[in-house]
């Protein structure tokens, strides 16, 4: 006689059940933890979930992130952490075959309070994204709709970690419809040496 | 001259042409943000 688990009440078979009910009783267990699972999670792909990660090699001025963007999520976050460089430099964002159509602004305050602003007019790419220094490679950036053809729209906290170094937040969008599914980070100079990419994806089911 | 190594996932090379001239002119875009120190 079939019963349930204890917490979820999940069936399951006893130690008495015939074998030939086996097949059925797995499908009714599997139907009741997908339910269960759906339920506690939220969905599908819910909430903020690692999409995948790269781990950055030595002496690169530019790295490239293929399979980032699908059709899964619609917004993304990416962090760049660890790492180091030979010089202090920025970290600017591209998408490979999109070679114009980039707006963006930046205004900076310094940490004396000294304020500085930066623009792109229709560029090659995202400046202000990131930031490294011989102690590491930072960047805190968020996409939305890079995989769907409609505009890309761009947010990034910009932090010169360094003495005399300033802060920003950036925004900008690619005024395209492309469907994006790479990116590229490249150096301002010098070169990146490890440090490791992570890219997120925000769950919609 | 050797070109500056561009990383594609796991893989590193030198840049090609194409590459190395998109990877000039984000250089040139953004020459006017870079760092002072």
């Amino acid at each position: 006689m079939a019963t349930t688990t204890p917490n979820y009440g999940w069936d399951v078979p006893t130690s008495t059940d015939y074998v030939k009910d086996g097949a059925t009783a797995i499908e009714t267990l599997g139907d009741d933890i997908d339910a269960t699972l759906w339920t506690a999670l939220g969905g599908a792909y819910p909430g903020l979930r690692l999409v995948k990660t790269q781990t950055i090699g030595t002496a690169v001025s530019a790295v490239t992130v293929t399979s980032a963007f699908s059709a899964t999520y619609q917004a993304y976050k990416v962090i760049v952490s660890g790492g180091s460089s030979s010089t202090i430099q920025i970290l600017s964002l591209s998408f490979p075959s999109n070679t114009t159509g980039y707006y963006w602004s930046a205004k900076n305050l310094s940490w004396t309070g000294t304020t500085a602003d930066y623009t792109g007019n229709n560029v090659g790419s995202f400046g202000r994204t990131g930031y490294f220094t011989p102690d590491h490679i930072h960047a805190n950036f968020e996409l939305v709709n890079p995989f769907l053809n409609k505009n890309t729209f761009y947010t990034a906290t910009y932090i010169a970690a360094i003495a005399g170094g300033d802060g920003a937040y950036t925004t900008g969008a690619l005024l395209n419809t492309n469907s994006l599914t790479s990116f590229t980070l490249t150096a301002g100079g010098g070169t990146l040496t490890g440090g490791t990419i992570a890219v997120y994806g925000y769950g919609i089911s | 001259m050797t070109k500056p190594f561009i990383q594609i996932d796991d893989e590193i090379r030198e840049m090609t042409d194409e590459e190395y001239a998109d990877y000039q002119a984000i250089i040139d875009d953004n020459s006017n943000t870079t760092p002072t120190q």
